[in-house]
């Protein structure tokens, strides 16, 4: 709440509130001395500066308005736009001052007017401004011609179909060739935020005409006109490379403004239109040569922009190092930068390291991990090891860093550098083993997870070469369930290596990782991966050597790059908030407004086009409602912009209980046994007399193949109840469709649809695993929706998705979360997370899922709703080919809950009366004509939201044809 | 496109409020102020969001400038203009505080009406505002000419300044409509901050400049000034440097209201400058500086393992010439961790030296350092667990200081002429100061 504190102070204005204070401002504002009323006028508005309420005086400071003092009447109009939203009746007494005052000789005047009038948001008056603004949009002033180029764009806030039906939009536009660059400027910036609310209307028709005009126009206006040309340059695709050759030509002189706004905006149309031109013409050299300077100039602004600015260049880095390559010297660390500034830094550094700066690079990164300051020097650790990964030739170099690091023996440090180091090994296998000794001598210090995790690695992965391996995983053994799972399940894995490679002197430690890992854990993960090497160990050892013991894959050089698509998006908004976030716009901008998605042009060259998607600019604008729309992965502020909370999975469901009852010690044995005998009946036998471990590892037991894997069979049972489920219940449900593609998210492909049943919604899902890795941790949530629609039980996926493995889920949904409306109307989004990432996409609900079972209007009401709804509300619509009788309708409708109310025959045409109830309670009202031998049939729909009839349509000829 | 403009005091009060496009509600502004009170250390805080609505500020002393938006805006227009508002509304009231705003709230209203028309920037330049602007500004206090005799740097408030703005800050630049005879002036401030890295083996790493001249004008508008720089002046990397001591920079940008025309031939900017403040010009040059570099530091560091004792001696010269001097000279020397104590020796009384164990560096202060003198400081420092390692922790070094009447660059203005009709000439003052940006020598 709003509680506004009242400072002590000598202003004549700011006086505390006194009883009859309002009172004698009365008095003062009906006075005849002119000065007077001035100074009560003043007194007024510094009360509602400071949130005191003086709209009772909105008549007597209306009476001031008829003034000719500019200053009082400037005094007047800044309380009008105040308070006239809240006292609508009266601020009808104004209008006729606003008319007079847009007629009045002085251009200062008729400019204030026209101001003004549009700031009064009040709907009744916005009819009488109409003339006055006409007039004002062809005035002689250039002055009032600007202002009333945004009153359009106010008014357009107010009514739309005000400003369309009274040709404000074609006025508009003409004034982009207006001879006075502002007119242009607010001409453009009025038009491009009316275009935003109407994707496809085509207002601002940009074409190489305009495109001249506005770059004429930009070399004439302010600083901040050329911000709003420029943002609108960059909206436009030219039509090939010569073009966009000749727009870079003329917008380069903006790069060296002394405003880095303008740069900014400068910087975006060239680094968009430069997507169009070949990398062997020469301008593209003589371009990239002159990005440079400009980037380098954001950096001595103050620290705050220098952020921005840094935040814009990691995209313009990633995008085109090239531009940046010889610029390593300034991001090098200042020691009074702010943290955010060093870290930003950081990151650009690595990014451009390469053979040629590495040693440079190398003696900063070395100074940095030596300061005070804990997440930096983390920071420059980590980017150590970075740089070895990423230029082979400095590996030597970074490791030898690394260890002098270490001998400081800065716990954070000796944990970073841990970590990075078993990246090193990753990366180099038997290259830096040797000094492996150095950094078992600082096991007692890690206590981070990561640290941990990371040495046990080490530990386990050159078991044979130290000595006493098996003492020091020992004893991490100690405290095992007070370690993180990251820390158990590396431990697991260890152990098992371990034991592998050095069979006989490890059978006890091995036993009793397992025995923790599958008894006494609570984490289905460390439980599956112990069962896992459990059967592998005793069925067949050779595989499991092969298996656990298996080369790695190569790691990549570069790590936390945005994805493509992402940062082509985020390069056609350098300059913005999104550039800030490195999200996409629609991440965190409501409504409407910026949402559409930007891209680059399609490349003109041939070999590159897989650079950018390949679409042709007009189909770039389009909404993208067919395809889903995936919402690209970067980490958690995205998720945090939609509010959503994706904890640790939720409710894991026990495993089945036969499978957990395994009292034996002899793990191996009977334990198995005992499991196998549960879940395959039959086959148990075979194994039952499997000998203890030791013994058992002699005798490679020949494991019958459909033993493999005995766990999922049991959860296959429970994924068949599921999917059982999906009887046909008379409801249409869709096909599935591909949501969200595999490669879009690490391997996950997630196809689905939607169903209702017994008057339950689902959301029926296959989640199949293209990835090399097993998939784990599943967990759901949906942004808000326009129903409400919401997950009504946790995602249950209740083994690990093996590779190449498929499986069915039904995710019962209701409609009580929270409500935001969505465009489309049945948009979803959806976030999914498995234990390699989290992962966004939007698909469209049919609107059939709303429709609830008593969706059956009484045949009296629904005559009455049907005349109260008045007429504007009905649509008519068309669905052609459908040969079904009326019959055959009613029932068809009837089993996706559409109701027939009443049918009639009105010469010869079947006439059918229906309702349906949404969730939410809306109802739809629908007549149906049927004539027959004509396949069309006429749809009527009415319905006081009107924006679901179009929703409803398309579910009739769903259903109908289906 | 701006949503709202509101300024609020460090104490959350509201001073200046207004709706541009009557999307949100006042509230906004105390849950700006709860924002920006509960800030992390590390957070940039430039940018900040609640509910889908983005706020973008800047801090002016005690004053937080905020515009709101639900646009993908560009944080870098927003935060240039409302930096502009700050200097337009020292230009029309003198200064920028509580009190100036609660006495011309009615001004800075009707500024805000010209410069932003529902949300969209329409101008920030002195020179066309002053066509609109009815109101006639409100100072606390009238001005002092005599005090003007007494000049500090107007435009020296950098991050880390200590001179003392003049009166010549807080000096309306509109307000001398009505009062007639009042002295015409301009103040041109050259302005440096320096940069510099020095190796553990003396090498120079890096060295940058960043320089700007700003001049803040009362004379009266189109008036044309005409500015002459060094005549070696040159700008660019390919250049090769001429005999004499030339002035190069590799990059410069002027403000649009310079003329170049006599630039090319005689180094000389034509100027008509709008009148308040301006920046007539931003340059930097790196790595090749035309003079010898300020300080020069010679460490010794003694290490006795056995008694935890770290010895280290710093012999700095300043290797400015002998007429200059440094002001203000602060030296930070990062020790090793756990340090527990120092005991200093050093070479003159109104030094001083302190540990500080928050930042785990000594601090020696140096109040004024004359050129081509040498000061000294022995440090002991006790260290308990001393080791190999713990030299690591040493250092870097790093200075602050300021340079008054040098520039690192060499840049000079050599004449300053006003193309006034009208007798009697303005006053012109030239100023030159250097300061310390971030001046690190490795050990």
């Amino acid at each position: 709440e709003a509680c506004p504190r009242i400072t002590m102070t000598d202003s004549k204005y700011f006086t505390t509130t006194k009883k009859g204070e309002i009172f004698e401002l009365k008095a003062e504002l009906n006075s005849d001395k002119k000065e007077k009323k001035k100074e009560a006028v003043k007194k007024v508005i510094a009360s509602m500066t400071v949130g005191k309420d003086v709209s009772a005086l909105f008549p007597d400071v209306v009476n001031c308005m008829q003034t000719d003092n500019l200053e009082l009447k400037k005094l007047v109009y800044l309380y009008l736009m105040n308070y006239a939203k809240s006292q609508p009746d009266m601020a009808i007494m104004a209008v006729n001052t606003f008319v007079k005052d847009c007629e009045d000789p002085n251009p200062l005047i008729r400019a204030l007017a026209v101001r003004t009038m549009g700031c009064i948001r009040v709907d009744k008056i916005t009819e009488y401004l109409c003339e006055p603004l006409r007039k004002c949009l062809k005035d002689e002033d250039p002055y009032v011609r600007k202002t009333a180029a945004v009153c359009v764009a106010k008014l357009h806030d107010i009514n739309a179909q005000l400003v369309e039906d009274q040709g404000f939009l074609d006025t508009l536009k003409d004034l982009i060739s207006d001879s006075n660059p502002m007119v242009v400027a607010n001409a453009v910036a009025a038009l491009s935020e009316i275009a935003e609310s109407h994707p496809n209307s085509n207002l601002l028709d940009l074409n190489p005409q305009t495109i001249n005009k506005l770059l004429t126009a930009l070399n004439e206006c302010t600083e901040w006109g050329q911000i709003f040309i420029l943002d609108c340059l960059a909206n436009y695709s030219p039509k090939d490379d010569r073009e966009a050759q000749s727009i870079c030509e003329r917008v380069t002189p903006r790069l060296s403004h002394a405003n880095s706004a303008v740069v900014l905006s400068a910087v975006k149309v060239l680094m968009k239109f430069m997507e169009m031109l070949s990398k062997d013409l020469d301008y593209y050299g003589t371009l990239l040569k002159k990005l440079a300077p400009p980037l380098v100039t954001l950096l001595s602004a103050e620290p705050e922009l220098q952020y921005v600015a840094l935040r814009n260049i990691n995209l313009i880095v990633q995008k085109r190092p090239e531009i940046l390559k010889h610029e390593m010297k300034v991001f090098f660390v200042k020691y009074n930068d702010p943290i955010y500034v060093k870290l930003e830094k950081l990151d650009i550094m690595i990014r451009l390291a390469s053979q040629a700066n590495i040693a440079q690079v190398l003696a900063e990164l070395k100074e940095y991990a030596t300061e005070v300051d804990v997440d930096f020097v983390r920071k420059a650790v980590r980017a150590i090891g970075r740089c070895a990964i990423k230029v082979e030739q400095s590996a030597e170099r970074c490791v030898s860093t690394l260890l002098d690091l270490i001998q400081t023996k800065v716990n954070y440090v000796v944990q970073e550098a841990i970590v990075v180091i078993k990246d090193i090994f990753r990366k180099y296998p038997n290259k830096y083993e040797s000094v492996i000794a150095t950094l078992c001598e600082n096991l007692d210090s890690l206590d981070e997870p990561e640290a941990r995790a990371a040495m046990i690695w080490i530990v386990g992965e050159y078991a044979e070469r130290i000595d006493n391996a098996d003492e020091l995983l020992e004893s991490f053994l100690e405290g095992f369930h007070d370690e993180s799972t990251q820390v158990q399940l590396q431990l697991l894995t260890a152990i098992v290596k371990l034991f592998l490679k050095k069979p006989t002197e490890t059978q006890e430690l091995v036993q009793q990782v397992l025995s923790l890992a599958t008894q006494d854990s609570d984490n289905p993960d460390l439980r599956d991966r112990g069962y896992i090497y459990w059967r592998l160990l005793s069925t067949d050892p050779v595989a499991a050597k092969e298996v656990v013991l298996a080369e790695k894959p190569l790691i990549s050089e570069e790590t936390d790059l945005i994805e493509p698509t992402l940062l082509d998006e985020l390069i056609c908004h350098i300059g913005t908030l999104a550039s800030v976030y490195h999200k996409p716009p629609s991440a965190f901008v409501e409504g409407s407004r910026g949402v559409q998605h930007k891209r680059l042009p399609p490349r003109s060259g041939s070999n590159e086009s897989t650079e950018s998607p390949d679409v042709t600019p007009s189909a770039a604008a389009q909404p993208t409602e067919q395809q889903p729309a995936v919402i690209p992965s970067q980490g958690d502020l995205l998720g945090d912009l939609l509010n959503l909370d994706l904890g640790p999975p939720v409710n894991v469901p026990p495993i089945p209980s036969s499978t957990v009852q395994m009292g034996a010690m002899d793990l191996l044995g009977g334990g198995l046994d005992s499991l196998m005998g549960d879940e395959t009946e039959g086959l148990g036998g075979d194994l039952s007399g499997s000998p203890a471990i030791g013994a058992g590892y002699g005798t490679p037991a020949v494991m019958p193949t459909s033993l493999t894997a005995p766990l999922g069979g049991g959860l296959s049972d429970l994924f068949d109840l599921a999917g059982g489920m999906n009887m046909p219940s008379g409801s249409y449900v869709e096909p599935k469709t591909v949501w969200l593609p595999a490669a879009k998210a690490k391997g996950l492909e997630i196809s689905g649809t939607f169903s209702r049943r017994m008057g339950h919604i689902y959301m029926d899902l296959s989640l199949m695993n293209k990835a090399m890795q097993v998939m784990t941790d599943f967990a759901i949530q949906f942004n808000r929706n326009s129903f409400g629609m919401a997950p009504a039980a946790p995602l249950q996926v209740n083994a690990p998705l093996a590779p190449n493995q498929t499986i069915e889920v039904s995710l019962p949904l209701n409609t009580v979360g929270p409500v935001m409306k969505m465009d489309p109307l049945t948009n979803l989004q959806v976030a999914v997370k498995n234990n390699i990432d989290v992962f966004y996409f939007s698909c469209l609900y049919p609107i059939n899922m709303l429709f609830v079972e008593d969706g059956k209007m009484d045949r009296q009401i629904f005559l009455a709703t049907w005349k109260d709804i008045p007429n504007e509300n009905e649509v008519q619509f068309q669905i052609k080919d459908c040969h079904l009788n009326a019959d055959a309708v009613t029932n068809k409708l009837q089993s996706n809950n559409i109701f027939t109310v009443a049918k009639r025959n009105v010469e010869g045409q079947d006439m059918l009366y229906q309702s349906l109830k949404l969730t939410n309670g809306i109802w739809v009202l629908a007549e149906l004509r049927i004539q027959p031998g004509n396949p069309n049939y006429t749809l009527s729909l009415k319905c006081r939201v009107s924006e679901v009839s179009q929703h409803v349509f398309q579910a009739y000829e769903v259903i109908l044809k289906n | 496109m701006i949503s709202q403009l509101f300024i609020v005091s460090a104490r959350g009060d509201h001073l200046i409020y207004k709706d541009l496009r009557g999307e949100e509600s006042k509230d906004v502004v105390d849950i700006f102020y709860q924002k920006v009170r509960s800030l992390p250390r590390d957070q940039a805080p430039v940018v900040m969001h609640h509910q889908g609505l983005q706020f973008i500020h800047i801090r002016q002393d005690t004053l937080y400038l905020v515009a709101t938006t639900r646009c993908n805006v560009s944080p870098f227009t927003v935060v240039q203009f409302l930096v502009r508002l700050v200097s337009l509304i020292k230009d029309h009231c003198g200064t920028l505080n509580e009190k100036t705003l609660q006495l011309n709230f009615a001004l800075v209203y009707e500024l805000l009406d010209e410069m932003l028309d529902y949300g969209y920037i329409q101008t920030t330049s002195s020179d066309i505002l002053k066509n609109f602007i009815q109101t006639v500004p409100e100072t606390s206090k009238q001005f002092n000419l005599f005090e003007l005799s007494n000049i500090g740097l107007f435009g020296a408030d950098t991050q880390q300044s200590k001179v003392a703005p003049s009166i010549a800050a807080s000096r309306p630049v509109f307000a001398m409509r009505t009062e007639e005879g009042l002295k015409t002036e301009i103040f041109v401030d050259v302005i440096e901050r320096l940069t510099v890295v020095i190796g553990a083996n003396g090498s120079l790493m890096r060295a940058d400049v960043q320089g700007e001249v700003r001049m803040k004008c009362f004379l009266p508008s189109s008036t044309e000034i005409r500015m002459g720089l060094n005549e070696e002046f040159s700008i660019g990397k390919a250049d090769i440097r001429g005999y004499a001591a030339a002035v190069k920079v590799d990059e410069c940008s002027f403000h649009q209201s310079v003329n170049l025309d006599e630039f090319e031939s005689d180094r000389i900017l034509r100027v008509v400058p709008p009148q308040g403040e301006l920046t007539v010009m931003q340059y930097s040059l790196s790595d090749d500086l035309p003079v010898s570099l300020p300080f020069r530091l010679f460490p010794t560091v003694d290490k006795d393992t056995d008694s935890n004792r770290l010895m280290v001696y710093l012999k700095l010269r300043c290797d400015l010439s002998p007429k200059s001097q440094a002001l203000n000279v602060t030296v930070h020397l990062p020790v090793p961790k756990g340090t527990t104590s120092l005991s200093q020796e050093l070479s003159s009384p109104d030094q001083r030296a302190e540990l500080d164990s928050v930042t785990r560096s000594v601090h020696w202060t140096i109040p004024r350092f004359h050129g081509g003198s040498q000061l000294s400081a022995l440090f002991k420092l006790e260290v308990p667990g001393l080791s190999a390692s713990s030299l690591l922790e040493l250092g870097p070094v790093c200075m602050q200081f300021e340079l008054p009447m040098s520039t690192c660059s060499g840049l000079q203005v050599r004449f300053l002429r006003v193309s006034s009709t009208h007798p009697p000439l303005p006053h012109r003052w030239v100023r030159y100061v250097t300061h310390s940006d971030s001046y690190v020598i490795r050990l």
